[in-house]
């Protein structure tokens, strides 16, 4: 298993405690493409922030790549983050006072990979997901849907064991969701990059192979989705 | 820390990305530093300006000169008048040894000296040889009065500044010249180009010195002096001595002993002092007002910095998400800090130093104002310091930013 969860709790205190993960118990293997669904207090944010290595947990084991991530110093979890995780967030963080590539160098930035090399492996990047020509563009001179893939760009470039996606549509209108999403589907099904989304949309959870529910700080049914078909809203597009 | 030129050029973009405030933040320190260096040129400048006006002149030295009585005495009036003459002058040298020289002169004002058709005004001062040692010539051509002159009754003169540009106006050695004043000729032998101010029985620059026998006999003075110029030896303070000199002339002269109005002694060791007190108090005062104006600039630096990191919470967060360290953070608010600080500051370094020259460009008499090439270094080093302290506080405010932050702030 690339990623397995054992028996994880998280308890918040502020003020008063506020049990959120419930004992999580989650194994997800290389190549997946999977979505973690739950209404808004369900503790899907949480966990992601647990599986980004963004947030310690209290009790239970989490292991990623044979790594049991746990208790990690600042600095250890920073190198992890940048090695083994790709990020896409729901509004795109991009630094604005870049341009698309500085942006898509960054992580490279921070691995002290030479200046040449990196932006090389940026250029490379960008063309890949279709964005060559704005390179040296700024966000806000740029669609939600560029934004996006410039985001998907800068997970991807440190070459990451898996790709944690919030809310990756979030922000997006349906036609360009759906792009993005099937963005995601072929970077899985043709360089086999292992994909989590967390979405609370059931159109987008539909377009993983496997919809993880998650209520209450416990999970629960786990669907297999080969099929495309687990949604009530169609299989076409995704609802707004 | 990645030393890359995108770290500065990301330092250099985050300063630049918000113009007016990183210009205006900068200002403090500019404003700061230049206050502290201009005071600091200017105080040193003023205080040669000051200090100019004791040149050649002995800092250890007593004058007496005597006054009209303030007491009746051994049956006499108050209000008499005495002088005192050239034996007072042999009984000091005997009776005080610690007095390195004691010589008297004499002066005779508002003469005026003829060479050919020009004139200028002057006055007379009949000196020993050993006048030099009290208030120093600077020669510029020939030498000053010796023992030789004296003896000998020579009639010769040494002439001042002012003196010597008014009668010779194309330049030249005047010496061996004759000139008339009053009603005797003398012949040239130095010109003193000394130009104090504080000097004895008028402006050195406007003196025409003759030896003291001959002034003595030509205006009719007997053994009479006007002055006594006293210098103590090495490591004698002259104020320890004035009492016992005022007692000894006293009692020659049928003084009350405590008639300290009759016996006028000038310290010039207390008129130092009290310059020199003056001046560290201004050293003080500029130090205190230079600091505390830039400690202010750099405290404005480090709320702005402050509120720079609470602006980029979002920024950071995304940064330490995707990888950057603690130290990363901590190592770029620290860069930005300092290279504000440093671009400001050199730049008042510059200005300072620009504007101090064109000071001294504008006293055109030489006065040194520009700050020392030590005092700029210091000034660079002192910005580093303060560049790091004012980014201290905001740095581990970001510091202690977690990546979560990235995303709640949405």
């Amino acid at each position: 298993m690339l990623l397995e969860l054992k028996d994880v709790n998280k308890t918040y205190d502020n003020g008063q405690p506020l049990h959120v993960l419930k004992g999580i118990d989650l194994s997800i293997d290389k190549g997946e493409f999977v979505s973690i669904m739950g209404a808004s207090g369900s503790g899907k944010s949480t966990l992601l922030n647990i599986l980004g290595i963004l947030d310690d947990y209290d009790t239970g084991e989490y292991w990623l790549d044979g790594k049991l991530i746990k208790g990690l110093s600042e600095r250890q979890a920073a190198d992890y983050r940048n090695r083994m995780i790709g990020f896409i967030f729901q509004s795109f963080n991009l630094i604005s006072f870049k341009t698309a590539v500085e942006n898509v160098e960054l992580p490279l930035f921070y691995q002290g990979v030479s200046r040449s090399k990196r932006h090389a492996m940026a250029m490379e990047y960008l063309d890949r997901l279709g964005l060559a020509d704005w390179a040296s563009h700024y966000p806000n001179e740029m669609s939600g849907g560029q934004k996006q893939r410039v985001a998907i760009a800068r997970a991807l470039i440190t070459h990451p064991q898996i790709i944690l996606a919030d809310e990756p549509t979030g922000a997006l209108d349906s036609k360009t969701s759906v792009e993005v999403m099937e963005l995601l589907g072929r970077l899985n099904r043709e360089e086999g990059v292992t994909i989590i989304v967390v979405t609370h949309e059931s159109g987008v959870a539909n377009c993983t192979d496997k919809i993880v529910h998650i209520k209450d700080g416990i999970i629960g049914e786990i669907e297999m989705n080969d099929l495309h078909n687990a949604s009530a809203f169609g299989t076409t597009t995704i609802m707004k | 820390m990645r030393f890359d030129i995108d770290s500065y050029k990301e330092v250099f973009d985050t300063l630049t990305r918000n113009r007016s405030r990183s210009l205006l933040t900068g200002f403090g320190v500019f404003w700061g530093l230049f206050m502290l260096l201009f005071m600091l040129g200017g105080g040193q400048g003023v205080k040669a300006k000051l200090a100019s006006n004791f040149d050649g002149f002995a800092t250890n030295t007593a004058m007496v000169i005597a006054n009209e009585t303030t007491q009746p005495y051994k049956g006499m009036q108050e209000g008499r008048r005495w002088s005192l003459t050239t034996r007072d002058v042999d009984r000091l040298r005997l009776m005080v040894p610690e007095l390195d020289v004691v010589t008297p002169s004499i002066a005779v004002w508002g003469g005026s000296a003829t060479y050919g058709e020009l004139t200028a005004n002057c006055s007379v001062k009949g000196v020993r040889a050993e006048y030099a040692r009290v208030e120093e010539p600077r020669m510029k051509y020939g030498r000053f009065i010796n023992s030789v002159d004296e003896q000998m009754g020579r009639k010769v003169c040494v002439i001042g500044k002012r003196v010597y540009k008014d009668l010779f106006p194309g330049g030249g050695d005047p010496c061996g010249r004759f000139i008339q004043v009053g009603p005797s000729y003398y012949q040239i032998v130095g010109v003193d180009v000394s130009s104090g101010s504080i000097s004895i029985n008028g402006s050195a620059e406007e003196t025409v010195s003759i030896p003291l026998p001959l002034a003595q006999q030509l205006y009719q003075r007997g053994e009479n002096v006007d002055i006594i110029c006293m210098t103590g030896k090495k490591g004698v303070t002259m104020s320890e001595l004035e009492s016992r000199i005022r007692q000894i002339v006293a009692r020659e002269h049928s003084i009350a002993p405590d008639d300290k109005s009759a016996v006028f002694v000038l310290n010039t060791e207390e008129l130092f002092n009290l310059v020199n007190n003056i001046f560290h108090g201004v050293d003080i005062l500029i130090w205190l007002i230079g600091l505390g104006t830039l400690l202010a600039g750099a405290i404005g630096v480090s709320n702005i910095m402050m509120v720079t990191v609470k602006e980029r919470t979002i920024e950071i967060g995304i940064r330490r998400a995707i990888g950057a360290t603690p130290r990363d953070v901590l190592t770029q608010i620290m860069a930005e800090s300092v290279l504000l600080t440093m671009v400001s500051g050199l730049a008042s370094i510059v200005f300072a130093v620009g504007v101090l020259s064109v000071v001294e460009m504008a006293s055109g008499d030489g006065t040194p104002f520009q700050i020392s090439f030590g005092l700029a270094v210091g000034a660079a080093l002192l910005l580093t310091v303060l560049g790091l302290a004012a980014g201290m506080a905001p740095a581990m405010r970001a510091m202690k930013i977690k990546p979560v932050d990235a995303m709640r702030d949405e």
